[in-house]
């Protein structure tokens, strides 16, 4: 039912679309959105009542025998990740009503986006494989029209052809992990799995599958090495980056690897790989994101970061600190994103943050909202980054070992954090103004900036759900990993206090750094960039990874292409398929010629047929 | 003492309906001359009536298993049976006939005061199929044959004006004759070799002792196997079937298609695993072997045939050889059997269907290039037939591809992995063969440009086979469960 909801509004939406209108299709489409929220928080409640029990409900029986079929698994698990979904997309659909006024294509926006929670809901609410699988695919095509929605522009329709092909190569790695798991446990569905992993699975076998995990979830939540279609998927409208590209669709890897938890517990490897894979990225794409000039681009480099986070604390079995952060990082992500969208729309679709500045007083709700995402991401107490960043931090140091290691990266990217995003705030809101005379900034309408006031108020108290005082949402999860260890921070007070001290000694180091670089007239800020000389280019270019992909695996694989086109399939292949069609139409053709009289050669096959049949059964049976 | 035997009209009451219903429509033509569609929507009516017949059976069985009634379920001295199997088939032949009618409503129009006769002979033939699926007697199943054969031998040549519909009609009549007489010379060493008729004799029989030479059995289980396997057109016994489904009228060919493999399927099926499990090992290998050429064959001719009747008959060809993959498991295969051809038969019927709108009710021959720019001239034909094509295909979320599915497991558990490998290539080999169509109907140029009509009939055939394309791919569960219990006593 509640995918039901949205996806019902993104059919009619389809087909009625243009007849309804302008607003009111986004409105719908909202309303559909914000619906299912409400559903899900009724079928939620007994959940944080405590009394209530983890449900299969079976919709659809399709193939039973392999565990496919349509069933819901409804658990405080997919009980968060749909209310974050339901929530956030409904006020970015609000937002999106705004934000999209005047598009031709108005109401086939909302019908993508629609389909795209639908699908979303899908992919967390499944109760196989198969299902999930389904969502995962389905988010991958919703994700691959939304970013190429502005087709005509040349690059977004680019942009959306590299998230498909990058994602593909994901997608194939978790398609392996599938076909290990059936061959594995005979069956998709997870209940048979996950109750029965310790029992089946050899720790190499669960590393193999949890590292093929791990591919598919790098693709589709931008990870080392798959993380490049993230930044260039910014050439889709902002609340689609909003919703998409940093709200939900990339955090599906961190939700399917919290949801295979038990496999990845049998496995010596598969943990600290993805952990490791997830602070490398957090670290890498936050100096990225420290020399980016487009205020999305800031944002996309600093979500592939955040994510690094998210994968180092499920790495590290701390998978609620995961998706406490997840959770956080869903408000006041959506909130930057929303409020970037809303100075591009004040600035006349400008996005290069030299042309900014001073937009504090043109855009008060903006800006106050944007500061407050700011401090939320940058891990300031008792904003809800913090919280989250620091339970991460501190199940990584309470791991020890090599995780000591990883505690320290995640340290210095929360630095690095702080400085990039106050650099950004600082670029826009403050300073002198430098943009051109003929724009006129101006706060944007209504309907845009309430999703952003409600989407600050959550960054505010969100990380409240779960502080080392009240760890309600802990609680709330727990049943979902019932039978799995989970790692937590270090217990008492005083531990907590020196963490705690350190992140965000960390966090207000990098702050004032920024503060003091940037907030300052703009030749004496550009001489502190050049001052880094060539390190901050690369920087500036994502380490040309762009680059380097493009020579090494593009280009062959074009040529790979164009010689298997035109060398082997054209003459080879072709050859094969035309000649064994020549073939057959000779043979055919002469067994025509052979036959005036039909009816008796067809007899002589048929007793030809005949006495094959009994010469075998006699000499067989006989 | 000769103790008479056991009546109970119950079991014969679908063939009595049908029968008798012939001659209705017979008498009622001559009587009062109705217009032609009248007498279609009469023999629509009796073959409900038919069904009925088969429900009351189905509620008996149902009662009988509980106790309530006392009678044996082989009454008539086990002339005929009522087991579910028999049930199943009746109901799925007098459907395949029912929408037959609708898809030939045309060409059964177009006959004037002929159509009785038609109608008559689709009813008498539909009953034949039914006694042949209902009986565990095999001169019973003899009978059947020959009288479902025989109406459908006059239907294939029954458009007078069509030389190419007589020329189909003299072969199917030879060739069928021809295998009617193998048939019933492998009965007669059946016969010779275990004393007995009834296939059930011939399980306790084989169940309680081994017979030491049992060459004239299998010589005369091999003929009746090769009988029946001219009927379900499994190569190398196919070799008549894209000439009669190419010249027969084609508002018949549907259901004369469909009626025959339904029939005898239900007949080998019968045959193989209730009289002669325990020769599975050696039956075995010989079915699995015209599954193999049945699928190649089928599948590789299809390809390069440019009529599309003959596409049709030669997908059939494979279609057989999919269904036979099925036969090799044995019991455990019957339901899998029962699914497919429940979809296959009903799809068939819909294809033959689009022909007879596209072609004409009483052509011969409907060759691929009519099928051009079909989109353009008439959408919901060219949507009917893509969606029945991709669920012959087999494609994922059609009824097709749950029952290629099913049968290939059931083949895989019996332990033939190889044949179920061969099935697979042959089934992508088959999805060229559909596509070629559904590519020529949605890409290319139509060669006329006036717009093709539906008649009202045709549309809820059409409906029909769509709805158990794709109602029966997404919720198969229902027909799964029905046709796991179909199975022969």
């Amino acid at each position: 039912m509640v995918i039901a909801l949205p996806l019902a509004s993104a059919t009619f939406l389809h087909f009625f679309g243009r007849r309804i209108g302008e607003p009111r299709a986004g409105y719908l489409a909202t309303l559909a959105v914000a619906g299912s929220f409400a559903l899900g928080l009724g079928a939620g409640l007994p959940f944080f009542s405590g009394g209530a029990h983890a449900t299969v409900v079976t919709i659809w029986e399709w193939m039973p025998a392999i565990g496919a079929e349509l069933v819901i698994t409804w658990d405080p698990l997919s009980v968060l990740m749909t209310l974050i979904i339901t929530g956030v997309g409904a006020l970015i659909h609000l937002y999106a009503v705004g934000y999209m006024h005047g598009d031709e294509r108005f109401s086939r926006f909302f019908v993508y986006l629609n389909l795209f929670v639908a699908s979303m809901l899908t992919l967390v609410l499944a109760g196989n494989f198969a299902m999930l699988f389904m969502g995962w695919e389905l988010v991958g095509l919703c994700s691959y029209l939304l970013v190429s929605f502005w087709f005509t522009k040349p690059v977004a329709a680019a942009a959306g052809k590299k998230a498909f092909i990058v994602n593909r190569i994901g997608d194939l790695g978790f398609l392996v992990a599938l076909m290990l798991i059936f061959g594995a446990f005979h069956t998709l569905s997870f209940q048979g799995i996950f109750e029965r992993a310790p029992e089946v699975l050899s720790s190499g076998m669960a590393t193999a599958i949890g590292l093929l995990i791990l591919v598919g979830a790098a693709g589709k939540s931008a990870q080392i090495p798959l993380y490049v279609w993230l930044p260039d998927a910014m050439e889709g409208p902002t609340p689609v980056s909003a919703l998409i590209h940093a709200a939900t669709m990339v955090t599906a890897g961190v939700y399917v690897i919290a949801r295979s938890a038990s496999i990845f517990e049998l496995s010596p490897v598969a943990g600290p790989v993805v952990a490791t894979v997830g602070a490398a990225t957090a670290l890498w794409a936050a100096t990225i994101a420290l020399a980016q000039k487009d205020i999305k681009r800031v944002l996309a480099y600093s979500t592939i970061s955040q994510l690094g986070y998210m994968f180092l604390a499920v790495g590290a079995a701390g998978h609620i600190a995961g998706l406490f952060h997840l959770m956080t990082h869903a408000f006041f992500k959506a909130l930057l994103f929303l409020g970037a969208g809303s100075v591009i729309h004040a600035m006349a679709d400008e996005q290069n943050m030299d042309k900014m500045g001073g937009l504090r007083k043109h855009m008060p709700v903006t800006a106050t909202t944007m500061a407050i995402g700011t401090i939320a991401i940058a891990g300031i107490p008792p904003l809800a980054g913090f919280w989250s960043k620091d339970e991460i931090l501190g199940v990584a140091f309470a791991r020890g070992g090599w995780f000591s290691v990883l505690w320290i990266v995640g340290l210095v990217t929360a630095l690095l954090t702080a400085f990039y995003m106050t650099r950004q705030f600082v670029l826009v809101f403050m300073g002198e103004p430098r943009w051109e005379s003929e724009v006129h900034p101006h706060e944007s309408p209504r309907v845009m900036t309430l999703p952003l006031v409600v989407l600050a108020v959550l960054s505010v108290i969100g990380g409240f759900f779960n502080t080392p005082f009240r760890t309600a949402l802990e609680h709330f999860l727990e049943p979902s990993f019932e039978g799995v260890n989970l790692a937590h921070p270090p217990e008492g007070w005083l531990m907590f206090a020196l963490l705690a001290g350190l992140s965000v000694a960390a966090g207000l180091a990098g702050a004032a750094a920024a503060f003091f670089a940037y907030n300052r007239p703009a030749d004496l800020w550009r001489r502190f960039e050049e001052a880094f000389g060539p390190l901050w280019s690369l920087w500036r270019s994502g380490y040309r990874v762009d680059d380097i992909y493009g020579a090494t695996v593009v280009k062959p694989g074009l040529r790979l292409a164009e010689e298997t086109a035109f060398r082997f399939d054209l003459p080879v292949i072709d050859g094969a398929v035309n000649g064994a069609g020549r073939l057959v139409r000779t043979v055919a053709s002469r067994a025509r010629a052979m036959q005036p009289g039909l009816v008796r050669s067809y007899g002589v096959v048929f007793a030809g047929g005949t006495v094959a049949v009994l010469a075998w059964l006699v000499w067989r049976g006989g | 003492m000769i103790t008479p035997p056991e009546i109970n009209w119950l079991a014969i009451l679908p063939l009595l309906v049908l029968g008798l219903g012939a001659a209705v429509v017979l008498l009622v033509d001559v009587q009062w001359k109705p217009a032609p569609g009248r007498l279609n929507f009469l023999a629509v009516v009796i073959l409900g009536l038919a069904a009925l017949g088969t429900g009351a059976q189905g509620w008996w069985l149902g009662r009988h298993e509980a106790g309530e009634v006392t009678g044996s379920p082989l009454p008539f001295g086990g002339m005929v049976v009522i087991d579910r199997y028999a049930i199943f088939a009746g109901l799925l032949l007098v459907t395949v006939a029912a929408l037959g009618v609708g898809a030939g409503a045309r060409f059964f129009e177009s006959l004037g005061r002929r159509a009785a006769e038609g109608l008559a002979l689709l009813l008498l033939s539909t009953s034949g199929f039914i006694l042949l699926a209902s009986t565990t007697q095999m001169v019973m199943m003899f009978l059947g044959l020959e009288i479902g054969s025989i109406s459908l031998y006059v239907l294939a040549g029954f458009s007078r004006q069509e030389p190419r519909s007589e020329e189909a009609a003299i072969k199917y009549f030879l060739l069928g004759s021809f295998a009617s007489a193998i048939f019933v010379y492998g009965v007669a060493l059946v016969f010779a070799g275990t004393g007995s008729l009834d296939l059930l004799d011939h399980r306790t029989l084989l169940d309680r002792e081994i017979i030491l030479r049992p060459a004239v059995l299998l010589i005369g289980l091999g003929l009746v196997v090769v009988g029946l396997a001219f009927k379900v057109t499994a190569a190398p016994f196919h070799a008549w079937a894209p000439d009669v489904y190419q010249g027969a009228p084609a508002g018949t060919v549907g259901f004369m298609a469909a009626l025959a493999k339904v029939g005898g399927f239900a007949a080998l099926a019968r045959v193989l695993v209730t009289g002669f499990e325990s020769y599975i090992g050696t039956w075995g290998t010989v079915v699995a072997a015209m599954a193999v050429l049945s699928m190649l064959l089928g599948s590789f001719l299809a390809v390069v045939q440019s009529d599309f009747r003959r596409l049709l008959a030669y997908s059939g060809v494979a279609h057989a050889g999919f269904i036979l993959t099925g036969v090799v498991a044995g019991t455990s295969g019957v339901g899998s059997i029962w699914f497919y051809l429940a979809v296959y038969a009903i799809q068939l019927v819909g294809a033959y269907a689009v022909v007879a709108a596209v072609s004409g009710a009483a052509s011969a021959g409907s060759p691929l290039a009519s099928y051009a720019g079909l989109a353009r001239r008439q959408p919901l034909l060219a949507r009917a037939l893509t969606i029945l094509l991709l669920g012959m295909a087999g494609i994922p979320l059609t009824s097709g591809f749950i029952a290629k599915f099913g049968v290939f497991q059931d083949a895989f558990r019996a332990g033939f992995g190889w044949l179920v490998v061969v099935a697979m290539v042959a089934s992508v080999v088959s999805f060229f063969i559909y596509l070629r169509v559904i590519v020529a109907m949605y890409m290319q140029e139509p060669e006329g440009t006036e717009a093709l009509s539906v008649s009202r009939p045709l549309r809820v055939v059409l409906v029909a086979a769509i709805a158990v394309t794709l109602v029966l791919g997404l919720f198969p569960i229902p027909l799964l469960r029905l046709t796991a219990i179909s199975l022969p006593l």
